[in-house]
């Protein structure tokens, strides 16, 4: 009886544990996404000052940034089915879906132009990814 | 602007005035597509939520999302009239609405993105159609007139 109590008790305790990992990361994985997403930006910035357009290893940048986001999705999803959610539910998902579409969609648009103007394109999306990283957070805790 | 046609694997070339969108206006699309983006998701919210809190904001904002809209796919496909008139519209709106919303601001009981001529967007909303009016007269003519449709 003792030792089946101790085995419900550790059961129980896993997902908690996992919980408090979840909510963890949470806010600094958010950071490094916006920071990410700046230093894209600060690339793709020096590039267009210097009459360059985007290349594909800015691509692969843009797609790490993205992979993040995937994380932060699978993060907020498990944390919502919890009750642990967002204050706001909506329009967290609306900004955190939104986010996933913007570097995909800017980098065949910017791609399609091999000057200059293709970096600035990007600088614009990467600034925008960080700007919907921070609204994230804020939208999280109902700020 | 300078980019040969060639290096534009994902666009029809033989497209009427793709010209709006290649150059600056690659970007300007972009800032346009942003912008839209924003907009629609906002006036989406506002419109379900609670549409009775403030019907004339809310509408407003709609009208303004889609106006984005038209203007950034318009911008996109090189088509100048419909261009013209987005562009058009909401640089008349963010200065119409601007200024009724410091004068006025009972209408609104809640934001629109053109209030306060768009402060709450970084006046964004009010720099794009200039810039866009700006741009739309800089490439005036630049589409060969064999290309172009009987609308523009």
């Amino acid at each position: 009886m003792g030792g089946g109590g101790r085995c419900a008790a550790r059961l129980w305790r896993g997902p908690g544990r996992t919980a408090r990992i979840l909510v963890a990361v949470w806010s600094p994985l958010a950071v490094l996404v916006a920071a990410l997403s700046v230093a894209v930006a600060a690339w793709a910035g020096w590039r267009a000052v210097r009459d360059r357009p985007v290349i594909l290893r800015q691509l692969l940048a843009g797609g790490v940034v993205e992979a993040l986001l995937l994380v932060q999705v699978v993060i907020a999803a498990v944390r919502s089915a919890t009750g642990d959610g967002p204050a706001d539910a909506a329009t967290f998902w609306g900004y955190l879906v939104t986010t996933l579409f913007v570097l995909p969609v800017a980098a065949v648009w910017a791609f399609a132009e091999r000057t200059r103007w293709s970096s600035v394109v990007l600088v614009v999306a990467s600034l925008t990814v960080a700007f919907l990283a921070y609204r994230c957070v804020q939208v999280w805790t109902g700020a | 602007m300078t980019s040969p046609e060639g290096s534009e694997p994902t666009a029809d070339i033989a497209s009427p005035g793709t010209s709006t969108a290649t150059g600056p206006g690659r970007v300007l699309v972009a800032v346009y597509a942003v912008l839209a983006l924003a907009a629609t998701a906002r006036s989406a919210v506002q419109i379900t939520r609670d549409l009775e809190a403030a019907p004339v904001a809310y509408l407003l904002s709609a009208v303004a999302a889609v106006v984005y809209v038209v203007a950034t796919v318009a911008l996109a496909r090189g088509r100048r009239t419909a261009a013209w008139a987005a562009v058009g519209f909401e640089a008349v709106g963010v200065l119409a609405v601007g200024a009724l919303s410091v004068a006025a601001p009972d209408l609104f009981p809640d934001d629109t993105v053109w209030s306060g001529f768009g402060a709450g967007y970084g006046y964004v909303p009010l720099v794009l159609p200039l810039l866009g009016l700006v741009w739309l007269a800089r490439t005036r003519g630049r589409t060969p007139d064999a290309w172009r449709t009987p609308l523009g």
